[in-house]
């Protein structure tokens, strides 16, 4: 019973702590403008290309449907799942900054859980990228293909959207806590931003790869962060949004479990020298 | 040999310099490139195993990205005119390019920072060209992974005669004095606007991105943009200009304008020296 009475204050309190990283978090994205332009810039360039080439498959034809996607889906398809892979911001090469020159004792000292942190940041710094990328990118596929009428999609996107991000900080949470054991850790941050744009379907919807793809993708983590919530947003369907969100869930509690049990045997055998 | 005399001959040799014909300059500096290539690639052996990891990585990158591209062609088998085997050959002479100027040059796309930073101290303090020896003073690892790709990709893919061979090689050398003439040009910018590391950064990275889509997919203005202002064209259209059809007018322009930017680069740079305040940054280059 005292146990129980203890857990609610605590829960308060942890979400109170989340709150204020999330809160100077947003605070410290609006200050830097001149790097947010930047990386708007490369953003509309991309998703510029992107039209292009898709534009070319497609031979101009906006009613063409091919794979279940016309020029408009897949465009539209594109610049969220752009957007949801530019939100993030490099996880792995900041724990290992941290883990190499000490600072990470520091954060270890404070009363949070170091992922705790990582992950408060991580959602508050990926959601307002998020919204913004959406803006930008929205001037580049609205006058191109047309207005973003998806209706109920719009609902299918930002729900399944804080599943994905989540889903993809566990992953690179995955990647950065290896910085315990080994010193580099950008090779694998490397291989997984790689399969990301490829079997994570950025750069093409899963329903146009091969039968055999399609199946590999549907038993591997990386499609519930960026596919499903894009499909769900130009193909919206109650049914598969349901099951799109119990995919995330089963992907987020087996990630969850991974990154808990290697930060409990990372954090053992760290040493830390000076501080 | 000691420090004291490295330098004293260093000074003689520079003394020397103003006295040579042109021919033993050109030379000296070829000798002087040789060595520091030697010297690089000496430290990054020093790393072998991270090298290899880092050049491998690079390698797996590039064909990943391939990998989407057979995906995107099994779906699309022909698009304006493109295949699978023609965008292979832009990859490979894209990365292959880039590979080796970024091996050989790898300070090509830093130069704005080298500058902003006031690093250009220690090259203008030397008796060697500054530009020469800003831009060779570092090797980059990763780039071997893209050259060695380049490589492999054209074995794979490549026409394989001699004809087919000598044009390979001028797309690499077009490609790669492109990559370095566009980024001196854009690191430039630092002399005159300040720092100016992200726009140059920026530039880097849109142009790269640009070079890995076939040309013909852009129409209009976004062409003309890409074959005057944004020269990416002249290396994105490579694979059908210079390897499948050889079109001579379009292999005049781009070499035209590998060398143009080269020289425009070169001129920047020199007149950009002159404006050029030291940053006061004690360094040294072991």
């Amino acid at each position: 019973m005292s146990g129980g009475g203890r857990l609610l204050p605590r829960l308060a309190a942890g979400r109170r702590k989340a709150a204020a990283v999330a809160r100077i978090t947003i605070r410290q994205q609006l200050a830097y403008r001149a790097d947010f332009a930047l990386r708007c810039s490369f953003l509309l360039l991309i998703l510029f290309v992107f039209v292009q080439l898709w534009t070319a498959a497609y031979e101009g034809d906006r009613e063409a449907v091919i794979g279940g996607f016309t020029i408009k889906q897949i465009v539209w398809y594109l610049v969220f799942t752009e957007a949801l892979t530019m939100a993030g911001s490099p996880l792995a090469a900041k724990v290992e900054e941290e883990v190499k020159n000490g600072d990470i004792a520091v954060r270890l000292l404070r009363p949070m859980s170091y992922v705790g942190y990582h992950y408060s940041s991580y959602l508050a710094e990926a959601a307002v990228r998020f919204v913004l990328h959406l803006a930008v990118g929205s001037l580049i596929a609205w006058p191109s293909v047309g207005a973003p009428d998806f209706g109920f999609g719009w609902l299918g996107l930002f729900s399944l959207s804080f599943g994905a991000i989540t889903v993809a900080f566990l992953l690179n949470a995955a990647i950065a806590l290896c910085a315990f054991w080994v010193e580099e850790t950008s090779g694998l941050q490397f291989v997984l931003q790689k399969l990301q744009f490829t079997i994570g379907g950025m750069l093409l919807p899963v329903d146009l790869m091969p039968e055999w793809l399609q199946r590999v993708c549907a038993w591997l983590p990386f499609q519930a962060s960026l596919y499903l919530p894009a499909k769900a947003a130009v193909h919206p369907d109650g049914s598969s949004l349901l099951a799109s969100a119990a995919i995330q869930a089963a992907w987020i509690a087996a990630l969850g479990a991974l990154v808990a049990y290697q930060y409990r045997r990372g954090a053992r055998k760290l040493h830390v020298n000076g501080g | 040999m000691s420090t004291e005399d490295k330098t004293f001959a260093g000074a003689d040799a520079s003394r020397d310099a103003g006295k040579r014909s042109p021919f033993a300059k050109g030379i000296g500096v070829v000798r002087f490139l040789l060595t520091t290539w030697k010297v690089n690639l000496a430290a990054a052996m020093e790393y072998r195993l991270s090298f290899l990891l880092l050049a491998g990585m690079m390698f797996v990158n590039n064909l990943i990205w391939l990998f989407f591209w057979s995906l995107f062609f099994g779906r699309f088998p022909v698009v304006h005119g493109w295949e699978l085997g023609d965008v292979m050959m832009l990859w490979a002479v894209g990365a292959g390019g880039f590979g080796w100027a970024n091996v050989l040059f790898g300070n090509f796309h830093r130069v704005a920072q080298i500058v902003s930073s006031g690093q250009l101290d220690v090259y203008l303090s030397q008796p060697k060209p500054v530009l020469l020896n800003a831009l060779a003073s570092r090797m980059s690892v990763t780039a071997a992974g893209d050259f060695l790709f380049g490589v492999v990709i054209y074995a794979w893919a490549g026409e394989h005669t001699l004809a087919g061979l000598g044009k390979f090689a001028m797309g690499l050398a077009i490609s790669g004095l492109l990559f370095m003439g566009v980024m001196l040009i854009a690191g430039c910018c630092a002399f005159f606007l300040g720092n100016s590391e992200g726009i140059a950064q920026q530039a880097f990275n849109s142009f790269v991105s640009l070079t890995t889509y076939p040309a013909d997919i852009f129409r209009g203005m976004a062409r003309i943009a890409l074959f005057s202002i944004v020269p990416a064209g002249f290396i994105s259209y490579l694979p059908i200009g210079l390897l499948r059809n050889l079109e001579p007018g379009f292999v005049l322009g781009a070499a035209g304008m590998a060398a143009g930017t080269c020289l425009a680069g070169a001129w920047l740079f020199r007149a950009g020296l002159r404006r050029y305040a030291s940053g006061n940054a004690v360094s040294m280059r072991g």
